[in-house]
């Protein structure tokens, strides 16, 4: 089954064209990796997904739904049941790691017996159980990673994109972090759409990789 | 859909508020008795006394920027990028001016200089007939509006200062002294801020009224208020005002084309915090001697003297007597006021740095016309787009000074929290959307505690400019609810010299208190941000 389509999609900013006519598919269960140099247009890709951004022209559908096309976006970002991971990790430095977590369930109207569970099972799952009630600024560089991973899969995602999440982490750090990317995503079969430049990365990771360059896919 | 229609809603308030009173008030002076007629103008541009009037107000307008900014420049340099001790304690003394009503400086300078003055009593009034006499015209006034806006050249000096990345001044200092370094480099990269600076003081200076008034320069926005509030002539008030607008349209149309996308959205250098400082050398204790002695004329003799001259049997009694009402109504429109102002520039500045509707340029550079134009101006705009009988709400009712001041300040506020929305990552906003929440839920969770220290600083430069406002207040308080800094300017023409000192002692002492209490509450969230 497609979770992900992309149908002739470009995508321009003040600056020059970021996409030009992608197309790409992927299916349930997948994990993509897409590779390429800085600017290539891979966090662009992620946006637009995402649904931060809309399409110039072209379109995007998410599980046969059609969420964005031509300029508009017809889905927001929230009711995509989308888990992302950005390159800064995001955590909002005002909550705790608990409340990092448990913002997005509020949102979704989750009574709090059905939050706390979620919030023991995700924290358990990465391994952070014992540090609910710290700041992100209290934490190390690799817990941070966790937490932001752990909050984007209480929600449940369908996809889970990640936008270079590792890349300011140090070789073996960034390995052990792979290792627990790959096993969470085994466990609990999400779709991963992951950017990076590193083709380590990449090999280690994907069961499919896209290569692009110029804002254009060079390989599938 | 929810974000763009409140940013929609927001941008008509504006409208509303500051836009529609400056319209009105042009459309009404172009309209006599139904009919489209200049006559206003005609006569306005006949009288020679307008053209002398206008020459002044240019006169003393340039005379206080090119004295500010050639002060104010050094200075800056000095307390922002030297190891001249005590520089975190001279900045706040050089700003302290600033945050007080102009006027309470002029009362204080002539407390000591004027016929019956402090120095007159010391070294009789023979000896201080000359100063006295200078005092009272243009040298008087360009001395104590200088004392006022020094601030500005300091501040954004220092504010520059922080903006430029370390290694351009390390690449210069591997072939070069820190003198030749800091005309070649460090001037030239901040040149925007000082040419801000200076705009900024020329159009303020150009504007004030109260200190003119008082020391009897006479000067263009002095002649709108006297049309309005001596001869009641409104139409004559407008045609006054307007040249006051244009002037002011003109120096803001220049600053967008020149300047606007270098000074509109200010981040401190990553290496801000690492940029050496110069280190002054044999000469550090001589400069530290010139700055002392600088910071005690302009901002410790007026203060002292204000002291001295309000210390008099039962002066504060009578002044909390003769003002109590007024000091508690100042207190609780500028609460009010620097609470809205506060809401109606995060909002403001939200719209800004997300340029979330196509307006958004349009929006900024209205807010900062308004804050550049005249209080009287905006005064007048205000009185004649409300003085209707259908909204007697808003205009006999102290609404309408509220409205004043949301009209003239919420650049104010909407520029802090620009700046302070700026260094917010956009990823922050954008975790909280993809996981679900909406637009209100992401402001009020995520936003707004993120930008908090930005709203505290917000609402403390909303305080102080509501709380020191005299020239819109002055123009539409409704009978019965005059604020101390008005009830102050009309208490000068017969109150005692006693009574006139005390009354600025606690207006000062309105301003810096609570200024005092919320700065520290600033440090201490600064100084947890940084841990």
């Amino acid at each position: 089954m497609k979770i992900v389509e992309l149908d002739a999609v470009s995508k321009a900013y003040h600056t020059g064209a970021a996409l030009d006519n992608v197309s790409l598919e992927i299916a349930a269960g997948e994990r993509i990796v897409i590779l390429g140099p800085s600017g290539c247009g891979k966090t662009t890709i992620l946006r637009l997904i995402a649904g931060f951004i809309a399409p110039d022209t072209g379109s995007i559908s998410l599980g046969g739904e059609l969420v964005a096309k031509d300029g508009s976006i017809i889905k927001p970002p929230g009711q995509r049941n989308l888990g992302m991971v950005f390159q800064d990790l995001a955590l909002w430095p005002h909550l705790s790691v608990k409340g990092n977590i448990e913002f997005g369930l509020k949102a979704k109207g989750l009574p709090a017996d059905a939050r706390a569970r979620r919030i023991r099972q995700v924290l358990d799952l990465v391994g952070m159980s014992d540090f609910a009630g710290r700041k992100p600024a209290e934490l190390s560089g690799g817990q941070q990673q966790r937490v932001a991973l752990a909050r984007s899969l209480a929600l449940e995602p369908r996809v889970l994109l990640m936008d270079e999440p590792l890349s300011s982490l140090d070789q073996e750090l960034n390995v052990r972090l792979r290792r627990e990317i790959l096993r969470l995503q085994e466990t609990l079969g999400f779709t991963l759409l992951y950017v990076t430049h590193d083709r380590d990365e990449a090999a280690d990771i994907a069961t499919r990789v896209i290569t692009m360059s110029r804002g254009k896919v060079l390989a599938k | 859909m929810t974000r763009r229609l409140f940013l929609a809603f927001i941008v008509l308030l504006l409208l509303v508020v500051g836009v529609l009173p400056v319209l009105s008030m042009l459309v009404k002076s172009l309209f006599v008795e139904g009919h489209f007629s200049l006559v206003a103008y005609g006569g306005l541009l006949r009288s020679a006394r307008q053209w002398t009037l206008m020459g002044h107000s240019m006169a003393l307008s340039s005379l206080v920027t090119v004295l500010t900014v050639t002060a104010g420049v050094p200075l800056g340099i000095l307390l922002g990028k030297t190891d001249l001790p005590l520089r975190r304690f001279f900045t706040v003394l050089f700003v302290i001016p600033l945050l007080i009503p102009p006027y309470i400086v002029a009362v204080s300078w002539s407390d000591l200089l004027g016929g019956g003055g402090l120095l007159a009593h010391l070294a009789g009034a023979e000896a201080t007939g000359a100063a006295a006499g200078l005092f009272f015209g243009l040298p008087g006034c360009v001395f104590v509006l200088f004392c006022v806006f020094l601030p500005i050249p300091i501040l954004l000096t220092m504010i520059f200062l922080r903006t430029i990345d370390p290694g351009l001044e390390e690449a210069g200092r591997l072939v070069a002294g820190w003198g030749r370094i800091v005309k070649g480099i460090t001037i030239p990269l901040i040149l925007p801020g000082v040419l801000l600076a200076g705009m900024l003081v020329f159009l303020l200076s150009f504007g004030e009224f109260s200190v003119p008034n008082f020391l009897r320069y006479d000067v263009f926005p002095v002649e709108s208020f006297t049309q309005f509030s001596a001869f009641y002539n409104f139409k004559a008030a407008t045609a006054a005002a307007v040249p006051l607008a244009a002037v002011t349209f003109l120096l803001l149309w220049l600053e967008s084309v020149f300047l606007r996308e270098r000074t509109y959205q200010l981040r401190p250098s990553p290496g801000a915090g690492f940029s050496p400082l110069i280190a002054l050398g044999a000469g550090r204790r001589w400069l530290l001697v010139s700055v002392a002695l600088a910071g005690l004329v302009i901002v410790i003799v007026p203060l002292v003297v204000l002291v001295i001259q309000s210390a008099g049997a039962g002066a504060y009694a009578e002044a909390l007597d003769r003002a109590g009402d007024s000091l508690l109504r100042s207190l609780a429109y500028a609460v009010g006021g620097a609470t809205l102002l506060t809401l109606l520039g995060f909002c403001t500045g939200y719209l800004i740095q997300t340029k979330a509707l196509p307006l958004w340029r349009s929006v900024d550079s209205w807010t900062i016309f308004l804050f550049a134009l005249p209080g009287t101006v905006i005064g007048i705009g205000l009185i004649s787009l409300w003085n209707t009988p259908r909204a007697n709400l808003v205009y006999s009712t102290p609404v309408i000074i509220i409205l004043g001041y949301l009209a003239k300040y919420t650049a104010l506020t909407s520029r802090i929290s620009v700046t302070q929305l700026g260094r917010i990552p956009p990823s922050m906003e954008e975790a909280a959307e993809v996981a679900g929440a909406g637009w209100w839920r992401r402001m009020a969770f995520i936003v707004a505690p993120l930008a908090r220290r930005g709203l505290v600083a917000g609402w403390l430069v909303g305080y102080i400019f509501s709380l020191r406002d005299t020239g819109i207040t002055m123009l539409v308080y409704p009978a019965g609810h005059e604020t101390l800094p008005v009830r102050i300017f009309t208490l000068m023409a017969n109150g005692s010299a006693e009574l006139i000192a005390a009354l600025c002692m606690i207006m000062i002492a309105a301003t810096l208190l609570p200024a005092g209490i919320l700065w520290a509450i600033l440090e201490v969230m600064t100084r947890k941000a940084a841990r």
